[in-house]
């Protein structure tokens, strides 16, 4: 494009890109870099700014660490922890805890939601049960499930389950309902059987559907960990976290509530770029 | 013609929705490798027609055969285009295209060849790997098409494969299809709104009459091919277009009126 519009021209007027209205691809490239950085500079002032305010209201507002531990407190405490092998310890119950209890649930939630879909009898049986779980705190049954299977591990992989599963059931039936009527007609128009309009429609359609579902169960499947620990336990992050309460020791509170953010945030991430591998056609 | 060597034969078909009745005995044949369009007003049942055709849907009496085999259900040896394109958004447009093969499992070494070869016949080479949101309409269109002619099917039934696109993609895409479809050599039902792209496409265009759905008129365009976008402006060319005007113009007033004045 050797002669650039009038129009374009005063608008660019005076810049030095006035002459060349298509930019090279380089500097397109390099254009979407500096806006990259720049992102990623105002969500780090965030954090950082947060902190800062924090630290500064425990510090000179409050000046008490029973009400309120400071940043810098908070994480004197996690390198204790960490140093006396606590913090592992308590890592590698509660990560036992979740892990099992949330692949139990995605696995058995995935599958109950494929049989709702394909299954309309089964969808009347199940349906206002699975609607009246998810919509109660089940949460407050914790105790009772403690009761149940005890203080060891299983009664918090219980509680994770009971937590994660319906989620996932309801999003796993959502998006097989979802898919679009056309595409169905259309493999239907090759001749194909109920079997493969599952398989290569359906399903492929409903994948985003699933993941967010993992996405959703991650947040309730921590919390479900925590408050089962809380409720009675003898190791784990919630475990700390309630014998950090019982003795006013705030600062080693907040470290295990920084462990266990820190555990959302990688783990919502990693079913983030999931997404965006197992369904590229998204993004 | 002769039944005997009709490639599809439609004797007496009825279809109901409930008590209504959208089609009402439908007798044709068509020959193999005939283009034949269907016009009409909505609500004419020409879709509906097309679909019973292709298996998709059920009806109530008469026959619809294919070399005189009963059609009950979908079958490898029709495909339909449909009006929307329908791509699968998570297969890349090889993917898509291949998909008619790959549900009746006729995937080969061959036919890779030959889906490679289709997709450049319609002008989709140096596409392949493209997912359908990165595609243009028209684009998008040469892929639905691709997909039914992948299976090499005898006969090819389209449901206004063009209505979405802008005029001059249509144009293109019009000339484009008698093209392909003089090399795939099948038996085309092609339904249109519009009455030029009917003439300028077919050996004969079928009329449709509404309430119920019938073949108002059987009419053969005697028009020789291969035929030049420039026919469109021949005297025989425009007669055709005015005498099929001619025979649906009351009963398109009255669906367009019946559109505007009803609350849908």
């Amino acid at each position: 494009m050797p002669s650039a519009s009038p129009s374009a021209t005063t608008t660019l007027a005076g810049t030095a890109t006035a002459a060349k209205p298509a930019p090279s691809a380089s500097k397109r490239r390099r254009a979407a870099t500096r806006r990259t950085i720049v992102r990623a500079a105002i969500t780090i002032a965030s954090v950082l700014g947060g902190l800062l305010i924090w630290e500064f209201i425990g510090r000179v507002v409050v000046n008490n660490s029973l009400f309120l531990a400071t940043p810098s407190a908070s994480l004197i405490a996690l390198g204790d922890l960490w140093s006396k092998g606590d913090l592992q310890k308590a890592i590698a119950i509660s990560g036992e805890e979740f892990a099992i209890g949330f692949l139990i649930a995605v696995v058995a939630g995935t599958a109950i939601g494929l049989l709702i879909a394909g299954f309309e009898t089964l969808s009347l049986i199940l349906t206002p049960w699975i609607n009246g779980f998810y919509a109660s705190p089940i949460i407050a049954l914790a105790p009772l499930l403690i009761l149940w299977f005890g203080v060891g591990i299983w009664s918090k992989i219980a509680v994770v389950i009971s937590l994660v599963i319906f989620p996932m059931i309801i999003n796993t039936e959502t998006g097989i309902k979802q898919t679009d009527p056309q595409l169905i007609e259309a493999a239907r128009s090759f001749g194909a059987s109920r079997m493969q309009i599952f398989a290569m429609v359906s399903l492929p359609s409903a994948s985003p559907y699933i993941i967010a579902g993992l996405r959703l169960g991650v947040g309730r499947g921590l919390i479900g960990v925590v408050v089962g620990e809380l409720a009675g336990a003898r190791g784990g992050l919630g475990y700390l976290i309630n014998n950090a309460s019982q003795v006013f020791n705030m600062p080693q509170l907040f470290a295990s509530v920084i462990v266990l953010a820190a555990a959302g945030i990688m783990l919502t991430a990693l079913f983030q770029y999931l997404e965006r591998l197992l369904v590229p056609w998204k993004a | 013609m002769n039944g005997a060597h009709a490639k599809l034969a439609v004797r007496g078909l009825t279809k109901y929705y409930d008590d209504l009745e959208v089609l009402s005995g439908i007798d044709v044949d068509i020959a193999e490798g005939e283009f034949v369009s269907i016009v009409g007003p909505s609500g004419c049942g020409k879709t509906t027609f097309l679909r019973i055709v292709d298996g998709l849907e059920p009806y109530d009496t008469g026959s619809v055969s294919i070399d005189g085999r009963t059609v009950t259900k979908p079958g490898p040896d029709r495909a339909f285009v449909f009006q929307a394109d329908s791509l699968q958004p998570w297969r890349t447009v090889w993917s898509n295209a291949a998909i008619g093969l790959e549900i009746q499992h006729r995937m080969s070494a061959d036919e890779r060849t030959k889906l490679g070869d289709l997709l450049a016949l319609v002008g989709l080479k140096g596409f392949e790997k493209y997912y359908p949101r990165q595609l243009s309409g028209g684009m998008r269109q040469r892929v639905n098409l691709a997909r039914a002619l992948a299976v090499h099917p005898e006969v090819l039934l389209m449901d206004e494969p063009f209505a979405a696109l802008d005029a001059q993609t249509r144009e293109i895409m019009q000339t484009e299809l008698l093209r392909i479809w003089s090399a795939a050599k099948s038996t085309v039902l092609f339904i249109t709104h519009q009455i030029d792209e009917a003439v300028y496409l077919s050996d004969r265009v079928l009329v449709f009459g509404r309430r119920p759905g019938r073949i108002q008129e059987d009419i053969r365009i005697d028009l020789p091919r291969p035929r030049a976008a420039s026919v469109k402006r021949t005297p025989e060319f425009t007669a055709y277009v005015g005498h099929i005007w001619g025979l649906i113009e009351s009963a398109v007033r009255e669906s367009v009126m019946e559109e505007t004045t009803l609350p849908v």
